[in-house]
Order: C-alpha cells, then structure tokens, then sequence
C-alpha cells in the first residue's frame, strides 16, 4: 500500500553561495529528527570535502524524513538537495522537476544577489510553488524588512509570509516546514492508472552496485525485482535493490507515485543512467507507447583542455585516475591525446570551467596526482578542403592553414538579468566580447534583461568574472548554445626557447590575434620563471612572428650565508620553492610552470 | 659537540644585518648577569639532555652575535671554562670570537687569548671608506686595518676576516683587491659574502621601496668568480660558497653546520639542534634579553614558557633535505647515500633521481658514485640545484 500522496512533500531549497542552504538544510535534518545533534557535522549533505571547502554542492544529495505537522498528520517529506553553479544548470534542472516547491533562502544581511534569480527562474519555469525565506536573522546586520522589499521587486514573490530564519541557531526552521505542508501541493499522478514512470534526476557510482540512480517517480509504483527500461538508453535493468537516504540509507521495497528513492540495477556505467531519463517499466515500453517526461536533453562536454601529468612516468596513474572519476560524472569524457611538447596525456571535455576546476582538483587532492592542465578550448568546426567537415577539440590540432576553407565557431545566446544602472557597462562588455545584441527588456521598473549572441570562446574565459566586476555582482547570467558560426579565426602559435609549445596554441579572431599574441607572450614571460640561459618567447601565425619577448637568463641563486640559525628559515624557503617545481612540466630545456599554460585566462581583452 | 654561544648586544645596529641584536652602550651590559643566565642555561640543558652528554666531547665554541668582542673576557673565560667541565675534550677545540674592529684591538684580543679564546673572525666588511660608510660601520679602512695587525700581534692563533662584496656600484677588481690586501697582513681565512638584503632590516626597508643601489646580479656572480680566482692563486681553497682558507685552516665549527652536525645553542635568541625522539629538535631561544634573562631562572629549556621560544622537530627526510642544502655548499659536496643510510631514509625516490639526472645534464651537478656536488661553473645556482633535490 502506497503512502497516501496527500501526505507527501517533495521541495529543494534554492539560494546563492554563501547564503546558507546546506546550513539550512542540516538543520532541517535535525529538527525532523534524522539526525542527531551529535551527529551533525557541519553541512552534512555536500559530501566530498571540495564541496565543504568551496561551500558549493556538485552532487545532489537527496533525504526523506518525516515530519509530524501541527494539524497532527505525519507526512514523508523528501529534501532534494540541488547543485549550486550555472556548469550544472541542467543537472538543476531536473532536480528541480522532481520537486512541486522550493524554499528561497536569502541572506538577510545581504539581500538579492545575482545567482538567486537564475534559479528562482528555474524553479518558476518549473511551476513550482517558491517559498522565500529570510537567513541569517541571528546576525546584527541582518535587515529582514529591506530583504522582504527586495525579493518582492527583484523577483516578483509575495513576501508576506517569507519566513525569518537561521539556520545557524534553528529559527524559524519549523515555521519552513509548516509552510512547506501548507503551501507545496501535495506530489499528484500526471497519468493516473498509467504505466511506471520516474524521472532520473541524479546518479553515482558504486563499487559494489554499479551506477546508482536516484528517480522520482511521476505516476505508478516501482517495485524492487521489477524489468525496468531507460527510455532514452533504449536499456532493459532489473531493479535489484531499492532505498531511501534518512540521510542514513534505508532499504525499501517499493516507489509509489510522488515518492523520491534510488535503485541500483546493475547498470555498469554512470554514462548508461542519463539525467532527465525516464525509467519505465520492460513490459509496458514493450506493450504500449509510454511518453518520455518531458526536458530530457543528452548534456555533451562543452570545453575541452589537455591533461598531462608533470612526469611522464605517472600516466599509468592519470588514465586509472581518469577511469574512476569517468565512472561517476557522466558529464565528463576523456581520451588519450599526445603533445609534442608535454608528451602522453588526455583530452578532457567538461560541462565548463568550473566543472575542469573540480575534476582537476579531484585528480590531484584524491589520486595525488601532479598534473599540467592546458588553457580551455571550445569545439570548432574545420571545413576542410575535401568538404569534410571535422571538429577541433584542440586548436593545435587544426589543420594548416591551406588544408581547410573556413573555421566556424559555437555560438550562444547569453541572457543577463541586470540592475538598470549597470545597462552601459555590461553592453560595452558584450561588445568588446564581438556579441551582437539581441534584444533589451525591462524586468520590473529598475531592472532589466540583456540577450546577448556571444562566441562561446569569449563566454568560456573570463567573461563571468568580468560581468561580475562591471556589476558589483549584481549581474546574473545564464547562457544556452545555439549553433556554429563561420568567422575569420585564425590559430596564433607559441614559440618558447625557439620550440613550438603546441599546448599554448590558441584560436582568435583574425582582428584581435595580434593584440593577444602580444599580450600572452607578456604574460608568459611573468610566468615562466628565469632559466640559465636567455630565452625568447614569440607568437606567430602560419610561421609569421607577431611578438617577441625575452626571459633573461638567472645568473645567481644561492644565499650568501647559512649558519646554525638560518638553516631551517632557508630549508623551508627551498621547500616551497620545490613545492612550484613540482607543478612545472620541462618543455626541452626549460622548465614551464603550470600557470603559463592557463595565461592566456589572464590576457586582457 | 659544538656549542654556539650568543651575545645579543652591538655599539650601533648594521642596516644590512638580521640577526638578533641590540644596540647598547658598553656600561649598559649586565656583564656579569649575562654571563651567569648563559651557564644557568647550561646546566638545564645538561639536565634536560636525555642522552648521556658525558659520551660527548667538545669540538668548537663560537661566540657570535651581536659583537662577542663586548663581553668581558674574563666572563668568557667563565663560559668556557664551564663548556670544557660539560664536554671534556680529546683534543684542542677551536674557540671563536666574532669581533668588531670598533671594540678590538691588540689589547682585547690579547684578553681573549688568555680568556681561551684560540680564533678570531673579525668583521671587516671592507677596506673601502665611502663603502664602509654606507654599510653603516662605525669604523673606516684604518681602523680595520689596525684591528687586523692588532689581532694578529697578539698572538691570536688563527685570524679570520669577513668581507662584503657586491656592494652598490663596486667593481670585480675592487672585490679582489680589498681581499687581497687583507691576504697581505697575513690572514689565512676569509670569508667573503655577497651584500644580501634581509626583509625586516633598514636596507630591506629601503630596497623595498626602490631606494636603495644594488648590484645587479651578473655583476655579483662577476664578483664571485673573480674572488674565486684571484685568493686561488694565493693558495687559499674556496672550500664553501662564501669561504676561503689556506688548507688545514676551515672553521671547523661552521663546517660541522654544512654537515649537518648537532650543535648546542646557548644565549639569548641562539639556535640549536640537538638529537630528538624522532631525528632532531631545532630550538630557538628567547629573542628578548629580558625575557631570556628571565627564562633562565625558570627549571625550563625547551618546553613552554621555557628558555626556548621555538622548537621544531626535525624528521629524518627533513635531516636528508638540510643535508642536501648544505652539502652543496660545500666544494667537496656530500655523500648522499652515506647521509641518508645513517638517517635511515631512502636516497634515491624516483623524483630525486630524476632531477639529479635533469641537473647533471644541464651542467649544475656532479655525480661520483654517492657523493654530489655542485661544479663552480653552477654554484651561484646552489639554492635551485638543491630544491631541484629535495
């Protein structure tokens, strides 16, 4: 017998960095009585320590607890937590679709910021119902009645009822609940008496069981032992195991509509259980037509760079470090790729920047790798000379330039939510960044909508953080890829010590190569530290010089005095300094550290 | 073992200097009071020695500073006469003084002498008047010069001078003509060290905001290889970076810290390293006089609220790394397998294998069977080489 929908909740909390949702969340935890207080350590549902560290969740981590109401009712309440960072969005998503309501925490000491909108729009687009709450009350700069007014003219909610809450000192945590019984409409089957269907909007995996997937199911009952397919797999699994996370896990024999859990089933791989995938079960896909929930897209890497590891001897260690982190993100793919100038290693694809961040970092903090990342790249589009169109991952693998007739770029259409007084700024940005303005709107009296076609490549590097600067973070950005387009790009190559060092390629519009190559053979010279000899460092195009920089030789490294007393200041000084050699890869006879291979991140314009 | 004593007073404070000092009037000196906290300190350190110290024989004293050439002979003669009691020697130890030309004339070190005193390393810095000046010493050529015959008048078995080159726009030959003039009053040691600048001093202060005229580095590695030839031809051997002696004539205790040998640490601010539970424990005393005079009344050497204000423990593979570090200072070099078989730690993970095939090929180490060094060629490269190998 399924648990009545009637008592069922299904809600996320939705907020910006830093405004409090995981504290929020564990508190909720423990005022429902899932865990313990002595349980607690602090932000229980980001698990891996990147996500404690950086204060973003990656992976979501869903619970159901139980909640006794004050109308005397015990209802399932299922808490799905949702990743935080625009690289996820899809992910977001179809969290997101698997709830009918969101908690809206904002800062009450801060108030709207940039990322709350995205989601909030996120969530509306869902038709959930968005419940605003004001956070971090116990703080003397906490203003709750500002907050209020701005929620209710940024966003547009009715604040009335916005809840005051802490999720420090557990204020107002209660009250949340409440509204979340009152206000969330209980989950309701779209299909009633139809066929199983549940929307896969998380999984991982597990050495023991496989890929795992968490579902929400829409309409019928999942039951363990059931054939089920995934739709857009086209796969047949067997449900051999079922549960729920109270955070502790619970094993669980059926899914009734409404209900959140995860199964396993044997699935191998991760990339086998896509998110926004509808499971369904063998027998009906086979008997009748079922209808796919809808949103489900196949998310492909959108930016591409080299992974290496400083001493080659370690790229055993890489690939099984690659498998294992492939086994778990299905965002991310990898392939062997080699470098005439940093040897064996892999190309990697990523959702975006963030996402590259993450997955590096993992490499080196979990499997202790020391690795060499190269700048990012968009995928390209080469027609070449045969009328074979090819993609470039790598712009030092484009073909020269007699081999193709055009390059075409990705093309995307950002949308920039934007306080008025920011208009000038973020235009000039757009069209310093070559976008072509698509249309201008107001949002409410002082706030307005700019959409934007931008190359992605203009997107991928620092455009963020640029908006972000010219806005005072005020700005929220969102972007969605809308197609290739030919321009007049051209690849500018760099030459250190005399050598192509193929992994500084980079591809640019033909107007501003010069002015970048300049720029990067600066930076470089910042970057790659002084060697014995002198060394040159140029960009060129087709074997056509654009710029000249030269690294003076070090002539002198060593301290003219060590004694008893300064043995150990010196010791550590040499420490550090071997500790920056050991993110250095020797490139001929020199040495390059890490940081020259992202600086064309840090080139201005 | 060797014992470094240090004396934390100065007549006027160098603005290139960074060891712990104060400046002070030769009547405001607690002679007496300092001396006596100095031997309280011994003795808690002998009782705190869990090892038997009686195994121990005593090498070298070094009292440095500051300016050692301040304190009253006869109180020194007391600190020796204290460190020979603790540590019986089996043969002669040598026993320094640094001294300032300021505060040493044929007088003093005829006291010092008979103090115990059996070597003197006085800080001439330069021969040079205008250079002098800018080092900020309170004595010109002359008076270097005279403290130098006096030293060697009285009677002073070894005489050591140290001098600082590469200073502001001083030429390789100027370098080599102020060391060789000391050569010729009959010095059998020098040390020449290339003007560095130290955060934390005036000419840190001044160079950080661009105000200070420095000797660019091609010129100072000119300087060196000059140096290095011109006191070559006269017999003496650059046995470490910034040291020169006729052979048989190394400060035996400064070369015991390149080797990375143990040493006692006595006075305010001094630095030692003695055998700990895991390796060794580097201590550093209190850098204030009041707080050290103070401390020494205290039954505590190295644990809080004690004499020593620090104390880091030293793991065998950080022993390995000093070692490292200091060997290549060394012409000679070191013998790393020996060095890493007596600390019982590997001498060859793969890394450093690697980076020592890497500075071999590229001119800036040699290799003989276990041993390393650093070819004169690359010395002026040491610090990297060696970080290259940590």
């Amino acid at each position: 017998m399924s648990f009545p929908l009637q008592q069922i909740r299904n809600f996320c909390i939705i907020a910006h960095i830093d405004h409090g949702k995981s504290t929020l969340a564990d508190r909720i935890l423990e005022v429902t009585g899932a865990l313990a207080a002595r349980e607690m350590q602090d932000q229980v549902l980001d698990k891996m320590d990147i996500e404690r560290e950086r204060g973003i969740t990656i992976k979501a981590q869903t619970v159901r607890l139980k909640y006794v109401a004050s109308d005397g009712l015990e209802y399932r309440i299922h808490l799905i937590d949702t990743p935080g960072h625009v690289d996820f969005n899809y992910e977001v998503s179809r969290s997101l679709s698997a709830c009918e309501g969101a908690v809206l925490v904002v800062d009450s000491t801060q108030g709207v910021e940039a990322q709350t909108l995205a989601n909030v729009y996120l969530a509306i687009e869902q038709n959930l119902e968005v419940l605003p709450a004001l956070n971090k009350v116990d703080l003397p700069s906490s203003d709750v009645d500002r907050t209020r007014e701005e929620i209710e003219q940024v966003v547009g909610l009715d604040c009335a009822e916005a809840v005051p809450c802490s999720g420090k000192t557990g204020i107002g945590v209660r009250d949340i609940l409440e509204q979340v019984i009152k206000k969330v409409p209980a989950p309701r089957e779209r299909a009633p008496g139809g066929p199983l269907r549940a929307l896969i909007f998380d999984s991982w995996y597990d050495s023991y069981r496989g890929a795992v997937v968490m579902v929400r199911v829409m309409d019928g009952v999942l039951r363990k032992g059931d054939k089920v397919r995934f739709l857009a797999t086209k796969r047949d699994y067997e449900v051999v195991e079922m549960g729920v996370f109270t955070p502790h896990p619970v094993h669980i024999d059926e899914l009734g509509p409404g209900e959140v859990g995860f199964f396993a089933a044997n699935v191998k791989s991760v990339h086998d259980t896509k998110i926004g995938d509808t499971v369904t079960t063998a027998k009906a896909a086979n008997t009748g037509v079922v209808e796919p929930l809808p949103g489900f897209k196949d998310v492909k890497p959108m930016v591409f760079a080299g992974v290496f590891p400083t001493d080659s001897a370690a790229y055993p260690d890489l690939r099984d470090a690659l498998e294992k982190l492939h086994m778990n993100d299905s965002a991310f793919s990898f392939e062997p790729d080699t470098s005439e100038a940093l040897g064996f290693g892999f190309r990697c694809g990523f959702l975006g920047l963030l996402h590259m961040e993450i997955i590096q970092e993992r490499l080196e903090r979990e499997f202790n790798l020391d690795l060499i990342t190269t700048a990012p790249s968009v995928v390209y589009r080469v027609l070449k000379n045969n009328g074979e169109m090819i993609r470039v991952e790598n712009p030092a693998k484009l073909p020269s330039p007699g081999e193709y007739q055009h390059i075409e770029e990705p093309i995307c259409k950002v949308t920039i939510h934007v306080p008025s007084e920011y208009i000038g700024p973020v235009l000039s940005l757009c069209q310093d960044k070559r976008g072509t303005q698509l249309g201008l709107q107001h949002a409410s009296k002082d706030r307005v909508i700019i959409s934007y076609e931008l190359p992605f490549a203009e997107v991928l590097f620092d455009f963020h953080d640029k908006l972000k600067s010219c806005t005072r973070g005020y700005a929220s950005m969102d972007y969605e890829f809308t197609g290739y387009r030919r321009d007049t790009l051209v690849k500018v190559d760099i030459m250190v010590n005399g050598d192509p060092l193929d992994a500084l390629s980079i591809i640019v519009h033909k107007e501003r190569a010069y002015h970048r190559g300049r720029a990067l053979c600066e930076k470089l010279k910042e970057f790659i530290p002084q060697q014995q000899f002198e060394v040159p460092v140029q960009a060129a195009i087709g074997g056509k010089i654009i710029a000249r920089e030269t690294i003076r030789a070090l002539r002198k490294d060593v301290t003219a005095k060590c004694y008893g007393g300064d043995i150990s200041r010196k010791r550590k000084l040499l420490e550090k300094q071997k500790e920056g050699k050991r993110r250095m890869k020797s490139v001929g006879s020199v040495d390059v550290p890490q940081e020259a291979f992202l600086a064309i991140l840090k080139v201005e314009g | 073992m060797q014992v470094y004593v240090h004396f934390p007073w100065c007549l006027e404070k160098c603005p290139y200097c960074d060891f712990v000092s104060y400046r002070t009037t030769r009547e405001a000196i607690d002679q007496v009071g300092y001396t006596d906290a100095v031997l309280r300190e011994l003795d808690l350190r002998l009782a705190d020695f869990r090892i038997e110290h009686a195994s121990f024989t005593l090498e070298s004293i070094f009292f440095g500073g500051g300016t050692p050439s301040l304190w009253e002979p006869s109180q020194l003669a007391r600190v020796i006469a204290a460190l020979r009691a603790a540590f019986p020697p089996s043969r002669e130890p040598e026993i320094t003084a640094e001294c300032n030309p300021s505060s040493l004339d044929q007088a003093r070190a005829e006291g010092l002498l008979a103090a115990g005193v059996n070597r003197l390393s006085i800080g001439v810095q330069s021969l040079h008047d205008e250079r002098l000046r800018f080092l900020g010493r309170l004595h010109d050529a002359q008076g270097a010069l005279r403290s130098v015959r006096g030293a060697l008048a009285s009677g002073m078995p070894r005489v050591s001078a140290d001098l600082i080159y590469a200073v502001a726009d001083q030429r390789p030959d100027e370098a080599v003509d102020e060391a060789s003039r000391l050569l010729d009053e009959g010095l059998t040691h020098l040390s020449a060290y290339s003007l560095t600048i130290e955060a934390g001093t005036r000419f840190g202060e001044l160079a950080r905001r661009g105000r200070l005229p420095l000797a660019d580095d091609g010129a100072m590695v000119a300087s060196f290889h000059a140096l290095h030839d011109a006191l070559g031809a006269r017999g003496l051997a650059h046995y470490e970076i910034s040291n020169y002696a006729v052979p048989g004539q190394e400060a035996r205790h400064n070369l015991g810290y390149w080797k990375g040998r143990a040493y006692l640490g006595l006075g305010c601010a001094a630095v030692g390293m003695i055998p700990g539970p895991q390796g060794a424990l580097r201590y550093r005393n209190q850098p204030l006089p009041e707080r050290y005079l103070q401390a020494t009344q205290g039954g505590v050497a190295n644990d809080p609220g004690g004499i020593a204000e620090s104390v880091e423990p030293l793991d065998a593979s950080t022993l390995l790394r000093e070692r490292i570090m200091l060997g290549l200072r060394l012409a000679e070099g070191f013998d790393l397998e020996a060095a890493a078989a007596e600390l019982g730690v590997e001498p060859w993970p793969a890394e450093r294998r690697r980076a020592a095939e890497r500075m071999i090929q590229r001119g800036r180490l040699v290799r003989e069977g276990g041993r390393l060094r650093v070819p004169l060629s690359a010395w002026a490269l040491a610090d990297g080489t060696a970080a290259e190998l940590f």
